[in-house]
């Protein structure tokens, strides 16, 4: 069922002056440039439109200059469009969100000069939204989870986490590369990206049926920490010349494995430690079809709910902002324009949130 | 296994392992049982729970040649992930350190300090070291719980025992803190094989770049990688 036939329920703490309140959200960190319209009225949030564009490179990674250029050029269409599809006029809007950072500094600057035209043009707040957040707290809406152990794995972050004290903690993270990072430089280096998803399915997905065995490969947890990058070097160094599809295979399936593993006993780990009754996976990596199986498979074992957030809305997008702008109107966390201020490192970690418990 | 009590008393149990309470031919001790995880492919789960209780009886077994103050393992099953440890009859630090008074914790402090620099001189970190993880029994000071220790040459690893231990006295003892951690240090510096000095200065600077998410979570270390 698509995310946008049904409604959510929503019941903020601090009810809006007046209702329908309309936000519309600007993601440009990294790759995606997308714009959502969320509405909430009466207890409900309704998704109104989520339309993006990616930035996708012919060879190599991501190339900062690259992605703003694509931004800069798609930006007018994809938010014209995200207006036609929402069947809003941009003057209906309470507050323009835009996820600030973190991200790459070129990127983010096309979506807060964005955010600052529309808002100062038509008068309207802006809310500064933290990414990561971002990815949270729709993860959160979708599943109806109120306090989850929360697991935010995507091409720049890989954290484990949970809320306390109006804040979120950080109780395990990467200590090097993320996991999508991982995934995407190591499937780049041995040739089979990019393009690094093909239907849904990541290039390293595709490459680790070639083979059905395993090879044992570095696996580094400290404490509730990760690295991966050792795990990146013996993998290349194990393929090394030998590019036949068998072998690539086999490591390819193991770096999976390994890399999942990792991630998923720190994860059974919180859960013991914090005692809570759910599991939420956000983020880009988030749809990956084994990741979210081992994930169910320890939900199972220790009697927790399990919820891994769809594709519309577990990479990059607009929608997320817009409802996490959502968020930060109805708790007045606004600024004017002219305070919008990119930062390229923004943890998530550093500032009360008023809506968390 | 004839002779063994085949009664388990389940002491607790963990993410990776179960513990329980068993009478090992006459000897009261701890069974230390690594459980199998469906999500693992089967290659990777029985290799993960060998290893683990592999590295983990070995640490073990050269702290207790070496002389410190750890169980002593009785048996290890690596297929099986069983290892029996002897039971450590005594207080957790924990609960020493809230009632004590301040010369005790003094020389339990110095203790600690001298069990770290001997332990790290045989390239050994422990991974968890808190004082959750210690016993004071007829006022020796015991250390449990290697399920995360290993063997590495780089003192960051080392670092972080101590940053873990100076943290965790903060978290319980806050008002001697300082002077008990200065003397946990003080004992290091006499002990440690290598060079203290760089140790401690790598403890200092993962307590600036990093800190405790949360203080009753222990485990957590998180480093500060995003300066602005």
């Amino acid at each position: 069922m698509s995310i946008f036939s049904k409604t959510y329920e929503f019941t903020p703490s601090i009810k809006p002056v007046k209702e329908p309140v309309i936000i519309l959200g600007i993601e440009s960190t990294s790759h995606t440039f997308g714009v959502g319209v969320v509405e909430y009225s009466n207890n409900s949030v309704k998704f109104l439109a989520n339309i993006s564009s990616q930035y996708k490179p012919q060879s190599g990674g991501i190339h900062p200059r690259e992605s703003f250029l694509h931004h800069v050029n798609n930006a007018p269409r994809v938010l014209q469009k995200a207006l036609e599809t929402a069947k809003i006029n941009p003057s209906e809007i309470d507050a323009v969100a835009v996820s600030v950072g973190p991200g790459l500094g070129p990127c983010l600057r096309v979506g807060a000069s964005l955010a600052r035209f529309i808002a100062s043009y038509y008068g309207k707040p802006v809310a500064p939204v933290n990414h990561a957040v971002a990815h949270i707290e729709i993860g959160k809406l979708v599943s109806g989870f109120k306090d989850p152990v929360i697991v935010y794995v995507s091409g720049g972050n890989t954290m484990i986490l949970v809320q306390k004290n109006k804040k979120y903690r950080v109780i395990g993270e990467t200590l090097d590369i993320p996991l999508g990072n991982l995934l995407d430089t190591f499937a780049r280096e041995i040739g089979i990206a990019p393009p690094y998803v093909v239907e849904g399915k990541h290039a390293v997905d595709i490459c680790a049926e070639w083979s059905s065995e395993y090879i044992p490969l570095p696996y580094t947890v400290k404490g509730c920490d990760l690295s991966f990058s050792g795990l990146l070097t013996a993998a290349l160094r194990l393929i090394g010349n030998n590019r036949d599809r068998e072998n690539l295979g086999k490591i390819c399936r193991s770096l999976r494995e390994t890399a999942f593993n990792m991630l998923v006993e720190v994860t059974e780990r919180t859960l013991m430690l914090t005692s809570k009754k759910s599991i939420l996976l956000v983020g880009g990596v988030a749809s990956n079809k084994e990741l979210r199986w081992k994930f169910e498979v320890v939900a199972e074992h220790y009697g927790a709910e399990f919820y891994g957030t769809p594709p519309e809305v577990a990479g990059d997008n607009g929608l997320m902002i817009a409802y996490s702008g959502l968020l930060h109107f109805l708790h007045g966390k606004l600024v004017e324009p002219s305070r919008v201020f990119t930062r390229q490192r923004y943890r998530l970690d550093e500032e009360e949130y008023p809506w968390l418990p | 296994m004839a002779t063994m009590n085949t009664q388990l008393v389940m002491l607790s149990r963990g993410a990776e392992a179960e513990i329980y309470l068993v009478d090992f031919f006459g000897v009261k001790a701890v069974l230390k049982k690594r459980v199998s995880k469906k999500y693992r492919a089967p290659l990777f789960d029985e290799l993960f729970i060998k290893t683990r209780t592999r590295t983990e009886a070995r640490v073990l077994s050269e702290l207790y040649l070496s002389g410190l103050k750890v169980p002593g393992v009785l048996f290890v099953d690596e297929d099986k992930g069983v290892l029996i440890l002897e039971y450590i009859e005594g207080e957790r630090a924990t609960e020493v350190f809230e009632k004590s008074e301040f010369e005790k914790l003094i020389s339990i402090s110095r203790e600690i300090g001298r069990f770290a620099s001997v332990m790290h001189s045989l390239r050994i970190y422990h991974g968890d070291f808190t004082l959750a993880n210690i016993i004071i029994a007829d006022d020796n000071v015991y250390v449990i719980d290697f399920g995360l220790a290993g063997y590495s040459d780089d003192i960051e690893e080392y670092a972080i025992d101590l940053h873990l231990m100076a943290r965790s006295i903060h978290a319980s003892k806050p008002e001697y803190a300082e002077k008990l951690v200065n003397a946990m240090l003080k004992e290091y510096k006499l002990h440690y094989k290598g060079d203290a000095e760089e140790v401690i200065s790598r403890m200092k600077e993962i307590r600036v770049r990093g800190r405790y998410v949360d203080r009753e979570l222990r485990k957590a270390i998180m480093r500060e990688r995003y300066i602005d």
